[in-house]
């Protein structure tokens, strides 16, 4: 007891000496005070579970905004601990998703029977692997096409040629203004009462190379444009040609500042291509809602999600990596 | 070798006859006449903004002059049937920003122009490329590319990229003007070493030391025109123009 006692009595010293500036609501023990409060008082007060009325869900959000509160005075709070401001931050969230589960009134019950019916999936997978591969050939055939003439649009914009720039400026204008599902719906619901008949697939690989060689374009002349005067006069005066210097000097250089903006075109490309669905290509959510309607489960769209997820969040790291690798001779 | 103006008999290596440049309404080159005899150095000197880069870059077209005739080695340039690029070849340019190609190592920047315009092979292309960065000083930098090294190693692998398509004539627009000053004397020295091998250069510069040594001529040039030229102990020594002497004095 005696030897405890004195640094005991140091502790506490050091504690008011730490502490003992701050006013009341920045101190521990101020914040631990307004949380047992705030917790007593949410025993006391919340409701039931279920949908409440009105004026009660209000006093329910009051109840959350005051914890809330707490928190961020700690989160603006520089002297404390990172720890502290991150356990903070998630009972937040936590907290949140506690009082959707309790009063939004949901079927939770339903989730898994409805969402996860894997049992009923038989003849489902192969549907699946068939979308997916039109998915893919879609994807491949119409980033391919749109970045071959995405590229030569973009180059020949850099060249400022009046009347080139006019029509490569009219073509990009058009096609980025113009909704992706309104020109697909237009290419192969209206093209054919004049007599232009194209398959579903290519109906939607030609709106998707239309949207996305416009915006590559854009990307591509950008890209070019960032490369300095100074690179193509030094090629110029070795005596190689317009083709060469763009070749090997302006365009190796240009990928530096388009590969970010491209991969990202070319992610949004390949999500894009469930728009198709509104034109019966048989891709992945086209096959997802088919089997929604055979097997009376909305199972396959959720696994139509993750799905995407799964083949967009590795390309998504790819394209980080690309980048990363790309700033490597970038000069000092 | 030096001379005034004009030389009836003998064959400049370059000539260029009244040559006016406009940029949009702006006359910025108004009736330039110079002789660059064979194996002689001459410097263009004047305030920022006289036309003298437009002028040395209406040497290789980099900028096309809007009137006038531009002979290399006898031969009229600015015609529409001349391949241009042959030309250039034969032209070195060495810029006041070096601008050396980032993405690709030394070595690759001076084969670069031997490989694809001169269409020598990979291997020989490298042979004359090392042999060219040995001649400034930098066989050891090879593969480094150019963020990697120094602003007076970066001028002289520049020089070394103009020296590998062994040209005629090279033309340097203000090369030590964005160096460190403890830079300047190695790229001044490669200079001067060439200008003593009988090279043909047009130098852009206000390197007053180098210039008396190495220059064979110097031209004053001041908005868009030639103030005076001459010898580098008369145009520096005792200037003749009014003009030439402000400029001189502001330089000192
Ligand atoms: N590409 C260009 N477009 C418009 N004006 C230019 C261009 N290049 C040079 N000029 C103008 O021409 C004049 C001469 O420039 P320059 O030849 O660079 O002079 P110096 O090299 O003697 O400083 C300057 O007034 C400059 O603004
Ligand atoms: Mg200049």
């Amino acid at each position: 007891m005696n030897e405890s006692e004195p640094s005991q009595a140091s502790f506490l010293d050091r504690w008011r000496l730490r502490f003992g500036h701050l006013p009341w609501y920045r101190r521990y023990e101020g914040l631990l005070l307004v949380v047992a409060v705030w917790a007593a008082g949410g025993a006391w007060l919340l409701p039931e579970a279920g949908r409440p009325d009105l004026p009660v869900a209000l006093a329910v959000v009051a109840w959350y905004v005051a914890y809330f509160l707490a928190v961020a005075t700690v989160l603006v709070d520089r002297e404390k601990p990172t720890w502290l401001k991150r356990i903070g931050s998630l009972t937040v969230l936590a907290l949140f998703g506690w009082l959707f589960v309790r009063y939004s009134g949901t079927r939770w019950d339903r989730v898994q029977d409805q969402f996860f019916a894997f049992d009923r999936m038989d003849g489902v997978w192969a549907m699946y692997l068939q979308g997916l591969t039109v998915t893919l050939q879609l994807s491949a055939v119409a980033a391919a096409i749109s970045l071959v003439l995405g590229l030569t649009l973009g180059v020949l914009r850099s060249l400022h040629h009046p009347v080139l720039e006019l029509f490569i400026g009219l073509y990009v204008d058009f096609f980025r203004a113009m909704p992706l599902i309104v020109s697909m719906v237009v290419i192969f619901y209206a093209l054919p009462f004049i007599g232009i008949r194209l398959p579903a697939f290519w109906a939607a690989t030609l709106a998707l190379v239309l949207m996305n060689s416009a915006y590559q374009t854009e990307i591509f002349r950008a890209g070019i444009e960032s490369v300095t005067r100074g690179q193509s006069d030094a090629a110029a005066a070795l005596g190689l040609s317009g083709v060469q210097t763009m070749w090997h000097i302006v365009l190796p250089q240009a990928f530096r500042t388009i590969i970010p903006p491209l991969t990202n075109n070319l992610v949004s490309l390949v999500k894009d291509t469930a728009v198709a669905y509104v034109i019966t290509v048989p891709e992945l959510l086209t096959n997802a809602q088919h089997a929604v309607v055979w097997k009376r489960t909305p199972t396959p769209l959720i696994l139509s999600m993750f799905l995407y997820l799964a083949t967009l969040i590795p390309a998504i790291h790819f394209t980080r990596w690309l980048e990363r690798r790309s700033a490597r001779w970038v000069a000092r | 070798m030096s001379g005034t103006g004009a030389t009836g008999g003998r064959d400049p290596m370059i000539e260029m006859q009244e040559i006016h440049k406009f940029f949009g309404p702006h006359h910025v080159l108004k009736g330039l006449d110079l002789q660059v005899e064979r194996g002689t150095v001459v410097a263009l000197m004047g305030p920022s903004g006289s036309g003298k880069s437009t002028f040395l870059r209406c040497m290789n077209r980099i900028e096309e002059p809007s009137s006038g005739v531009v002979r290399i080695d006898g031969m009229r340039i600015n015609e529409l049937r001349v391949n241009i690029d042959q030309v250039r070849a034969d032209i070195g340019m060495v810029f006041q920003e070096y601008n050396l190609f980032p993405h690709l190592t030394a070595l690759a920047n001076v084969t670069l122009g031997l490989v694809h315009v001169r269409g020598r092979s990979r291997r020989e292309a490298e042979e004359v490329g090392r042999a060219a960065l040995a001649r400034v000083g930098l066989a050891d930098r090879a593969d480094q590319r150019p963020p990697e090294l120094s602003g007076g190693q970066q001028q002289r692998v520049a020089i070394a990229r103009s020296l590998a398509m062994r040209p005629k004539v090279l033309l340097f627009d203000e090369p030590t003007s964005a160096l460190d000053p403890e830079m300047v004397h190695e790229v001044l020295d490669t200079m001067r070493e060439l200008a003593t091998e009988g090279m043909t250069m047009v130098v852009v510069s206000h390197e007053l030391g180098f210039l008396r040594e190495a220059a064979s001529r110097v031209v004053m040039m001041d908005d868009g025109r030639i103030v005076e030229e001459g010898p580098p102990s008369q145009v520096l020594g005792e200037p003749e123009h009014e003009r030439t002497r402000t400029f001189l004095g502001k330089l000192l």
